[in-house]
């Protein structure tokens, strides 16, 4: 089989590379601790395997299989404040080391693919947000796209960069310096967000890096990067001083699948870390209405005809898409829809809990979807089936906290990744 | 001679068609169908669903039905019944185990799903006390949506594992995120679900469920689920929304008493079919939003940059009634403040080159 | 020109027209089993109920279950559409209506659908009283089908339940099993593998059903020896549910000629298809003929009954799927035809895994299969539960040359994939909409490759035009064919030329004449 031979292709340490960084600490010394591939590299996943009372594995493969699902889901859903409207600029390295083959098909492309997907996903999760795409090139910063809330206009300016070679070194600093710019005049309200693709383990700049480090903490712009080699010491000071010693936000990718994951975890809007970061402020928007007209006229945004449309509710003027803002009077336009987009994550479901033998009796079968549950054994059996994986519930049932309904850890993907709604706790009235 | 060609072997794939699911969602609040009684009283719209379903299942043998009955203080599930818990067999029918009389006179689960409607309907009218109705005009929209999509997504995935399709774990194992596992690629080759809505109450008494409602609509719009309504009486903003962006079909019948005749012909073809019919859609979607403090419905409103909450004026004291927080309103207006610097450098550039162009515009006519 | 004396009249048009003339060549008759048994692969029930006449559908459309079965099996989605739509109106509904309706860009589902309901009577047109072309259905189908919806009064049409008490209660399982084993005994029988098959218990095939698939040229008996036909090699590569419906129709075939009703016959197959699996049905209120019918399918495994004696039977699966599509049937039966013996369906249905290396893999032990895919892989190694083979240029031609056709053998792969097959497959990200291929598409298009190889000649039915007395006679027809798209073939040299529609060019030749006088 195709898949059979995958083999893994996972940060390639590059040693000649290592050498050239320019300013950081020995970084040879610090990497092993550091890097997350450590984990893995000791993890040993078949000392975990029990044998079942049958003599077979099945039991305990099962039990990894739903742990593994389950460690996805557990995220933290404290109700934090979250910056919901982002001003974001997306930093993608465009220098040599992209050309790199370590993962499939090339640095380089791959990353492009994923920034696709990235833009994408971010104006799903953040409607009313806006982004910007630069690119770092031959010790220069490049402009691919300017800052705004049409995910089309990045996806075409992404797509024509498939078509260029990657080049020269990158810059940092000056990718940086750009970015504030382009980030400088965005309202205090929203976030100010720089996300960094960064294949390279060096970066050529024209001065001083920590400067703009400085400055950059100074107007609270926010830094994450994914790093595609090795860690590298300067993004990992630049990521812990711009986010407030926090050192989750810079991550290097270990294969394909950490590299799409730890981007797609940026297009969860940050918590707001206080007051001070952000000042909340009352916006003014409308809600414009769906018009059909009879003869087509032209839009307000891109002067092109068209018969449907969305009147600005101050103005009359008519956009083609929302959201926008109106081209004419400058006021936000957006469907009530792209708000509500956004609660779940300003409103997230409580993690449900794992059921232990002695509760599960009150239920055989799932709430939600009416798959039944394993019956419960003799008492005497309990305490064989606890020692297994952590993370999954022995009786292979959920409890919603709030409603104490009991689900299946399918139900309970579903629920948190997708509906966002505890079928329970809706079903039942508030009394 | 020559007719190889790389196309030819992907038809043969797409001969494989799945079945749908058709999940229906029943609005029962007791007073909106007491409104109703003169035109169409319950019983009789039961009865036309249940037609209805049947017509469902006749059209292929793999078709599936859930019934979920959205009531004043609760959402149930009409069939499958999950109470016994229901044992379904691998192809998706309930098993024997109920036993009722032979009737032969009419096709077996086709008579399976009228009894459990029934029966369960019954069972959650006798369960309705009237404490549960007094004073309590909603209907529990979001619950009832998010059991049907329990439901969906329980039967996709076992659809799946039968027939060899993906496995969610195996292609986030691949490279993709957990998030797409929902969203398949091929649309024909995994369960067609679609979900019917009929409704009967006002959407604005279920204001408490805003947020839950819109969770559900847009896990459909992510799902690809198309949300079909059948309005029978009322009013219902969030239903016009929601079958707006999940692309379904909305009706507000204005005959009632056509009911079945509505479901035949509107609400019956699945997605593969209503690919080739043109059905209703509404052009003109109300989109505008219920404000948070007087549910007043409000086309320019203010939002809170925390929490999203609408609000029709800038709340007391400047504090968000959601979430608590205090608002800097003045940044609103300090916003104009600023512009006026800014336009003059503006127009003192503007002014020089607009003196100019007049002027480079007149010097070639002259 | 389909007259004699019109094709002498040909000499006075100054050219004549040979008669039609089909261009036959050595692969012409590959091509022919080709499009027969591709035909009966996809429609075969429905070609048959097609030619059957008018009466014999009202007959039919009596029962509600026949209603509910042509219904559900026989029509296209769109065509399912338009009969509900339509099924509840009181006034027929204006074509003019039903076409606006259907968007535009579907004419061809739409006409596709309309003329099947015509064919199987479901749909007739009428003028309302507007003078307007109608649509409506016809009344003994329309009826039944609201009779099946809605429950009627008193029609048994969906079969009893026996009520008498059962010592022996029959399982799903116990049937599931009886039907593979019939069922593979049949097609062991096909192909000749019983002998090899000793081991496991063998299946006594009826006198009946071998004269059968003898009838249906399925096998020939040649002495003691039974050989499949090019149409038997067809017949075994399809899926089951094909196939099921195949013997059924041969069945109703035959029945005609030992004078049974064939009506009777269907309409019985059809209750048949609406039973429920794992219950047992009343046999005391059956006629004579339907018993006798329940007695022949019970060899094949269609249904189950203890003995003859028994007041009871049992519909297996290949019955109670007989009106689903073959995608929701193929996991169940196929699973449990196919798998070993005691392996419980619903493990999925495939078991052949291909790569792109031609190399196949089959997990099975079972020597129908087995012997199956010998007929166009050549097998290395067998292990208890697995064989292994090479898929070659060879071993596909000779398979064509038995009169496989690379279509059955893709199909036949396709069908069997295994799990892991179809897993990679949805994994992969989709092709501009189109989804990712279970079979590695090397291998489907080498396999067709290795069949046109065979196939360098094809059939076109038309017309030639011979005789002209000088070129510039030849010519001008020639050229007007030619105009009008319709020539396939010329020779100058000959003055003859070759077109698959005569009519116009005749009326030119006519006209020319016309003018030269």
């Amino acid at each position: 089989m195709a898949d059979s031979d995958e083999e893994y292709v996972g940060d390639v340490t590059e040693d000649e590379d290592d050498l050239q960084v320019t300013r950081g600490d020995n970084p040879r010394a610090k990497k092993r601790k550091q890097r997350g591939g450590a984990e893995w590299e000791l993890s040993r996943t078949w000392e975990t395997l029990v044998e079942g009372a049958d003599g077979t594995i099945s039991s305990t493969v099962e039990g990894l299989l739903e742990a593994n699902k389950r460690k996805r889901l557990l995220k933290d859903t404290t109700p934090l404040q979250r910056g919901i409207i982002r001003h974001l600029i997306l930093i993608i390295d465009l220098s040599q080391s992209m050309s790199e083959k370590d993962v499939r098909p090339t640095r380089y492309l791959l990353t492009l693919r994923y920034a696709q997907e990235f833009v994408r996903e971010f104006f799903e999760q953040n409607p009313i947000s806006q982004l910007g795409v630069l690119g770092l090139r031959d010790g220069l910063a490049l402009r691919v796209s300017d800052m705004s809330g049409n995910p089309t206009e990045h996806l075409t300016a992404i797509q024509a960069l498939k078509t260029q070679d990657p080049k020269g070194l990158p810059s940092l600093q000056n990718g940086l310096e750009m970015a504030r710019g382009a980030l400088f005049h965005t309202p205090s309200h929203g976030t100010r967000e720089v996300l960094i693709i960064f294949g390279s383990l060096l970066s050529s700049d024209p001065g001083d890096i920590h400067q703009t480090i400085g400055t950059l903490i100074s107007d609270k712009v926010r830094v994450r990067v994914v790093g595609l080699a090795a860690q590298v010491a300067i993004c990992r000071e630049l990521c812990t001083k711009t986010n407030g010693g926090d050192e989750t936000a810079y991550g290097v990718a270990l294969n394909e699948q950490h590299f799409r994951e730890l981007m797609m975890d940026v297009t969860t809007p940050p918590a707001a870390y206080s007051e001070k970061e952000s000042a909340s402020s009352l916006l003014m928007m409308g809600f414009p209405s769906r018009t059909v007209e009879a003869t087509p006229s032209l839009c307000a945004c891109h002067s092109n005809p068209s018969r449907g449309g969305y009147l600005c509710s101050r103005c009359n003027s008519k956009v083609c898409n929302l959201p926008a803002e109106c081209p004419s009077c400058g006021l936000t336009l957006i469907l009530s829809t792209h708000l509500a987009r956004s609660y779940h994550h300003l409103f997230p479901l409580i993690n449900w809990v794992e059921v232990p033998w002695r509760r599960a009796s009150r239920s055989s079968a799932c709430f939600a979807c009416g798959i039944s549950f394993p019956p419960v054994p003799p008492e005497d059996q309990w305490q064989v089936a606890e020692s297994q994986t952590k993370g999954m519930s022995v009786s292979s049932r959920y409890e919603c906290t709030a409603c104490h309904s009991h689900f299946c850890i399918d139900c309970d993907l579903f629920a948190h990744e997708v509906v966002h709604n505890c079928p329970g706790c809706q079903s039942k009235s508030a009394e | 001679m020559n007719t190889v060609d790389a196309s030819e072997h992907y038809e043969l794939g797409a001969t494989d068609l799945s079945p749908s699911l058709l999940t229906i969602v029943i609005d029962t609040n007791p007073h909106a169908w007491d409104i109703l009684e003169d035109s169409l009283p319950l019983s009789k719209a039961i009865a036309n669903i249940l037609v209805f379903i049947n017509a469902h299942l006749a059209c292929n043998y793999a078709n599936e039905i859930a019934v979920v009955a959205s009531h004043t203080q609760k959402a149930a599930w009409l069939y499958p019944s999950q109470t016994p818990p229901a044992s379904t067999d691998q192809d998706g029918d309930v098993s024997m185990s109920t036993e009722t009389t032979p009737q032969p006179n009419k096709y077996r689960p086709f008579r399976i799903v009228e009894d459990q409607v029934t029966r369960n309907l019954k069972e959650l009218m006798d369960s309705t006390t009237a404490t549960h109705l007094h004073g309590n005009t909603s209907t529990m929209l979001a619950g009832a949506l998010t059991l049907a999509l329990s439901h969906i997504n329980r039967r996709t995935i076992a659809w799946a594992e039968e027939h060899g399709g993906a496995n969610p774990d195996d292609t986030t194992a691949e490279g993709t995120a957990p998030s797409n596992r929902y969203s398949a690629s091929n649309e024909d080759e995994k369960l067609q679900s679609r979900i019917l809505i009929v409704s009967v109450s006002g959407s604005s008494d279920s204001a408490h469920q805003y947020i839950p409602v819109m969770n559900s609509i847009f896990a459909c719009q992510r799902l690809h689920i198309p949300i079909d309504v059948c309005k029978l009486s009322g009013d219902a903003v969030f239903l016009q929304q929601a079958s707006d962006a999940t692309k379904g079909i909305y009706m507000s019948l204005t005959e009632p008493r056509g009911l079945l005749q509505y479901l035949m012909m509107a609400f019956l073809p699945d997605q593969r079919s209503r690919r080739h019919l043109v059905l209703p859609t509404r052009v003109d979607v109300d989109f505008r939003a219920a404000c948070f403090c007087h549910r007043r419905v409000v086309d320019v409103g203010f939002v809170c940059s925390i929490c999203l909450s609408i609000f029709c004026e800038p709340p007391p004291e400047n504090e968000c009634l959601t979430c608590g927080t205090h608002l800097d309103v003045g940044d609103h207006n300090a916003k104009p403040a600023l512009l006026p610097r800014r336009k003059k450098k503006k127009k003192k550039a503007n002014g020089a080159s607009g003196s100019g162009t007049p002027m480079s515009v007149s010097t070639p006519g002259s | 020109m389909h007259t004699p004396d019109r094709r002498e009249s040909g000499v006075a048009l100054r050219g004549r027209i040979g008669p039609r003339t089909r261009v036959i060549s050595v692969a012409a008759e590959d091509l022919r089993v080709f499009q027969l048994t591709m035909a009966s692969a996809t429609s075969r029930p429905l070609e048959y109920l097609e030619g059957l006449p008018g009466t014999t559908f009202y007959k039919l459309y009596q029962q509600p279950s026949t209603a509910l079965a042509i219904f559900r099996r026989m029509l296209p989605d769109l065509a399912k559409c338009f009969v509900m739509a339509l099924l509840y109106q009181k006034d027929p509904l204006p074509t003019a209506d039903l076409e606006i309706w259907v968007s535009s860009d579907s004419k061809k589902e739409r006409d596709n659908a309309i003329s099947i309901l015509g064919r199987l009577h479901v749909l007739s047109t009428t003028l309302t009283g507007e003078n307007v072309r109608a649509y409506m259905l016809t009344n003994p189908f329309a009826a039944s089908l609201r009779q099946a919806l809605m429950g009627a009064e008193d029609s048994q049409s969906f079969g009893l339940f026996s009520q008498a008490p059962e010592h022996l209660r029959i399982s799903v399982a116990d049937l599931d099993e009886y039907a593979r084993r019939q069922w593979e005994g049949v097609m062991g029988y096909m192909v000749g593998t019983s002998a090899f098959s000793g081991q496991r218990d063998t299946v006594n095939l009826s006198k009946g059903v071998k004269q059968l698939l003898q009838a249906g040229h399925l096998v020939e008996i040649r002495g003691n020896r039974v050989d499949i036909t090019k149409d038997g090699f067809g017949f075994v590569l399809q899926d089951v549910n094909t196939q099921v419906w195949h013997i059924l129709i041969l069945y109703v075939e035959s029945a005609e000629a030992i004078g049974m009703d064939s009506v009777e016959v269907l309409s019985f197959l059809f209750l048949l298809s609406s039973l429920e699996l794992g219950q047992s049905y009343d046999k005391t209120h059956l006629t004579p003929n339907q018993t006798r019918t329940l007695a022949d399918l019970t060899d094949f495994g269609i249904v189950y009954q203890n003995d003859a004696d028994s007041t009871r039977f049992y519909p297996t699966r290949l019955a109670t799927t007989l009106t689903s599509d073959s995608s929701a049937l193929s996991n169940p039966v196929t699973g449990s035809l196919t798998g070993p013996v005691g392996q419980t369906s619903g493990s999925g249905s495939g078991f052949i895994i291909i790569e792109t290396n031609y190399r196949l893999y089959a997990y099975t032990s079972s020597p129908l299969q087995i012997s199956l895919i010998s007929l166009f892989t050549n097998l290395k190694y067998r292990f208890p539960n697995l064989v292994t083979g090479k898929i070659t240029r060879q071993s596909v031609r000779r398979a064509i040359e038995m009169g496989i056709t690379a279509d059955q053998i893709i199909s036949y792969l396709l069908s069997h994939a295994h799990p892991q097959l179809r897993k990679h497959s949805a994994a992969q990200p989709s092709n501009k909409g189109v989804p990712a291929s279970i079979l590695p598409p090397t291998v489907t298009d080498q396999i067709r490759l290795w069949q046109l190889e065979r196939d360098r000649l094809r059939a076109t039915a038309g017309f030639l035009f011979k005789d002209f007395t000088s070129l510039a006679e030849y010519q001008g027809p020639c050229q007007y064919a030619a105009e009008i798209g319709v020539l396939v073939w010329k020779s100058d040299r000959k003055r003859m030329f070759f077109v698959t529609r005569h009519e116009q060019v005749a009326m030119y030749l006519r006209n020319q004449k016309a003018g030269g006088k």
